[in-house]
């Protein structure tokens, strides 16, 4: 009896001693209790006979898969079959939100154990010098969130994970749980239309539409875990993490150095934070005159450069429309289409080029574009043109028809009168 | 051999000088008597020329007219379809790999390939006309009955052999259009009560339309169906012939004898002919058939745009009328099919047939109606603009990036102590 005891007890002994011997050196492993004969010889997760509610996390999600139990976080002893036994030991119980982050940390802060999993480290940091660290450790403020608000408390699940809160497409959404509550946001005057404006920005699109996971999310731009709004000279900067060349670009022109001097919010200037608005190519002396007013020096600039961009806008649809004819028409367009490609690059530097404001840059891009545009066109029009000759042929096509027909119709008008005569002249 | 036996040989240049000096008359058949001279000399019991003029000879029933000509226009368009079929089939590549290609060469590189094509679409589209007009001159006529139902049940033969013809050839481009459309034809089919799955799973050969249903397409389209349609055919033709032409609905045979085949109804085929050849080129001329895109079995395309004549009945009945009001024409078509197997009675005339009657109006009046709509429809979005497709769709939530509904406890008040519910049970 004694004997089957201890084996049952060694050979789960893998399931409950991989985090009891993961454990801090300070705290001791909870003793084995005098087992009842006839009871689970499985006391890893005892807790969960009376927590009945959190049995899903002990099979599901990344701590349960990776062996993370009950015990290792809120301690106790998970053996014990009566309560104040459970709870006896190192028992955690349920910590506020600040304790919760320094139990999260006394693993994820941990590079020896985190290595396995080949995690980064300094969540907790990053964490404690964020404006919700600040106000949760500084102030002891409780409406901030901690690492369980957004990861989930027991089943947490990885950020690769659909179901996980922090999915990139999830991620805004968690965010604004908070952040679109008027109440709460209103004791720290902060706006709650973030969300509605990044759903139908340029990134929004790209996350929810195009399911584009290099698109930025809130923490694209805020930091994850350090999270904070980007300071004025910070925001070309940020932008430019993804925007590389029109950063450099940027930064080359008149609005680059006034936004390293701080008289200029950067990109936002023109293309708004959360909002992140594409100016479209006939709105951009519009949008110049926002700032620099239409009866300026600038105004002519702004309206030079949008006659550039519209013109070669016009210039690639009209040689996209140019290789649909001919495709439609059964050319082989492969080498129009890559003669297109070069358009479209010149054409896409231009989006690039024209935030350094350079008439010259603009103009010779332009150019290049055009020069595409028109030889792609008169090969069209060519295609078109051979068509058209085709429907020449109608002319002798029915000119025959119909000569052939009025010329049957006489010969059996003949026949008739011929059959005619024939009877009368034999009756 | 002839030398062996001189006698013989002498007789036979004797019968061939005759043959020769018969054949130098002005006949319109002097080239087909040259061939006589191989077929005279060595069959003496009908010479070719004296068989010939027993064909041309051959008296019709005084009934035969223009009413007969639908019947030989499909004849002649499918002979146009053979013609111009053959000449595509020099370029033609059944694969997936080039089947694009070969038609874009067909189009733009071979001189005249682009007429072959779309003389072969419109012959395509004509034929079922000429077809139907044909059946429905035969059916409100009366000439189904007895004797001649069983050439009823040929001809019905023959008209599903013409939309296996149209079904089959559809894919054979291999462009977007052809495939989507086979692709949602074979949806449908598979729906077929019993045998649906059956038989799309013997045609379509695999999961999705691939290049093994293009296999067996090209091989049904080129080799399966012209043998059934040439024996059809034959079985239809001798049987018109056994039978004669179905006398007129006030029959008034008194004292007349018919007219004989040549000249008279010769020359009323010449003019149908000769008007149809030129309709159908005028109709190739007048609206070639694009060149869509290749085959996307991965993409949808935006449009599809139907170029068969069924293709837009049928798509204009399940677009207006669902799904049931496709089934319901199909068996209408069925009961049209069906009736004249049971409708053995000798009356002909139409007044006192009401069923019948009522049956053909309401099939070639939908029929008519449908394609009509059709054309309006030519080409629907596959989706409703703007709509994201289920592809696109998330699963998690209606709005894009709205929260996940917490399958963990959801986010639990600040506060400490809140968890202890769940130990009620305890001991």
């Amino acid at each position: 009896m004694l004997t089957a005891l201890l084996t049952a007890t060694f050979v789960a002994a893998p399931a409950a001693g991989r985090p009891a011997a993961a454990r801090p050196a300070g705290r001791t492993a909870p003793t084995l209790p005098a087992q009842v004969p006839g009871a689970t010889a499985d006391t890893a997760n005892g807790c969960l006979a009376c927590h009945a509610a959190q049995r899903r996390a002990a099979t599901e999600g990344i701590h349960a898969e990776h062996g993370v139990t009950c015990v290792s976080c809120h301690g106790g002893d998970p053996a014990a079959v009566t309560l104040p036994r459970g709870h006896s030991g190192h028992f955690v119980g349920t910590p506020d939100k600040a304790a919760t982050a320094e139990l999260c940390g006394s693993c994820h802060s941990d590079p020896d154990r985190m290595r396995e999993y080949g995690l980064p480290t300094g969540q907790l940091a990053q964490f404690r010098s964020s404006k919700h660290g600040q106000l949760l450790f500084g102030q002891h403020n409780n409406d901030v969130p901690t690492c369980t608000d957004c990861h989930g408390t027991h089943i947490i699940y990885p950020p690769y994970d659909a179901r996980s809160r922090v999915y990139p497409t999830n991620i805004p959404g968690t965010c604004a749980s908070c952040h679109s509550d008027p109440k709460l946001m209103a004791k720290y005057h902060i706006r709650t239309d973030q969300f509605a404006q990044f759903r139908n920005s340029a990134h929004g699109v790209a996350l929810f539409q195009d399911q584009n996971f290099a698109a930025p999310t809130c923490v694209g731009c805020h930091g994850a875990h350090s999270e904070l709004p980007p300071t004025v000279t910070e925001i070309a900067s940020v932008c430019g993490r993804c925007h590389v060349l029109v950063e450099q670009e940027f930064a080359k022109g008149p609005h680059g150095a006034a936004a390293r001097a701080g008289k200029l919010p950067g990109c936002l200037a023109c293309h708004s934070n959360h909002g992140t608005e594409r100016v479209p190519a006939d709105s951009i002396s519009a949008t110049c005159d926002r700032c620099h007013g239409s009866d300026s020096q600038v105004h002519q600039f702004a309206v030079d450069i949008q006659h550039r961009v519209v013109q070669a806008t016009a210039d690639i649809q009209s040689a996209e429309r140019a290789i649909d004819q001919m495709a439609a028409a059964g050319e082989r367009v492969g080498y129009y289409r890559f003669r297109y490609k070069s358009g479209l690059t010149y054409f896409r530097e231009i989006a690039q080029k024209q935030h350094r404001l350079n008439l010259d840059t603009l103009d010779d891009l332009a150019r290049r574009v055009r020069s595409v545009s028109i030889d792609l066109d008169s090969r069209a029009k060519g295609t078109q043109e051979s068509r058209w000759e085709h429907k020449l042929l109608l002319l002798p096509v029915w000119f025959l028809s119909l000569s052939a027909v009025v010329l049957a119709l006489l010969a059996l008008r003949g026949l008739r009168k011929r059959d005619r005569d024939s009877d009368s002249s034999e009756t | 051999m002839m030398s062996r036996d001189p006698k013989a040989a002498r007789e036979w240049f004797v019968r061939l000088w005759a043959d020769l000096k018969a054949s130098t008359d002005a006949s319109l058949l002097v080239i087909l008597r040259f061939v006589g001279l191989l077929y005279g000399p060595l069959d003496t019991r009908l010479p070719i020329g004296k068989a010939f003029r027993k064909a041309l000879r051959h008296r019709l029933s005084p009934e035969a007219g223009w009413r007969q000509a639908f019947g030989g226009i499909a004849y002649l368009l499918f002979i146009i379809l053979v013609v111009t079929g053959v000449l595509l089939s020099f370029y033609y590549r059944p694969s997936t790999q080039e089947a694009y290609q070969s038609i874009q060469h067909i189009v733009s590189g071979v001189s005249f390939g682009w007429l072959m094509r779309d003389l072969h679409v419109w012959a395509a589209n004509l034929v079922v006309l000429g077809a139907l007009l044909h059946m429905a001159r035969v059916f409100f006529g009366a000439a189904y009955k007895p004797p001649r139902e069983t050439n009823w049940i040929v001809g019905v033969l023959l008209l599903f052999s013409v939309f296996a013809f149209g079904a089959t050839g559809y894919l054979l481009p291999w462009d977007q259009w052809s495939y989507w459309t086979v692709t949602e034809g074979l949806d449908i089919l598979a729906r077929t009560p019993l045998v649906g799955g059956w038989l799309v799973r013997i045609l379509r050969a695999d999961p999705i339309v691939s290049g093994a249903t293009l296999s067996r397409f090209f091989a049904i389209h080129v080799i399966v169906l012209p043998w059934l349609v040439l024996g059809l055919l034959a079985l239809h033709f001798a049987l018109v012939r056994k039978h004669g032409v179905a006398p007129r609905v006030s029959a008034n045979r008194t004292g007349r004898t018919g007219v004989p085949f040549f000249p008279y109804h010769f020359l009323r085929m010449v003019i149908t002919g000769t008007l149809v050849v030129a309709v159908a080129l005028t109709a190739a001329l007048l609206f070639p058939r694009p060149v869509a895109a290749p085959a996307n079995p991965a993409q949808p395309p935006g449009m599809l745009f139907s170029t068969w004549i069924l293709a837009d009945v049928s798509r204009a009945l399940i677009y207006y009328l669902g799904g049931w009001g496709f089934g319901a024409f199909l068996l209408l078509g069925a009961g049209m099919v069906l009736l004249p197997i049971f409708d053995r009675s000798p009356e002909r005339r139409l007044r006192r047939r009401p069923i019948v009657a009522a049956l053909g109006v309401l099939f070639f009046l939908t029929f008519a109606t449908a394609w009509g709509a059709g054309w309006r429809l030519r080409s629907i979005p596959t989706t409703t603009s703007g709509e994201l497709t289920p592809f696109q769709k998330q699963p998690t939530g209606a709005t894009p990036g709205a929260p996940l509904p917490s399958i963990a406890p959801a986010s639990r008040p600040a506060t400490s102590g809140s968890d202890t519910t769940n130990s009620g049970g305890a001991p």
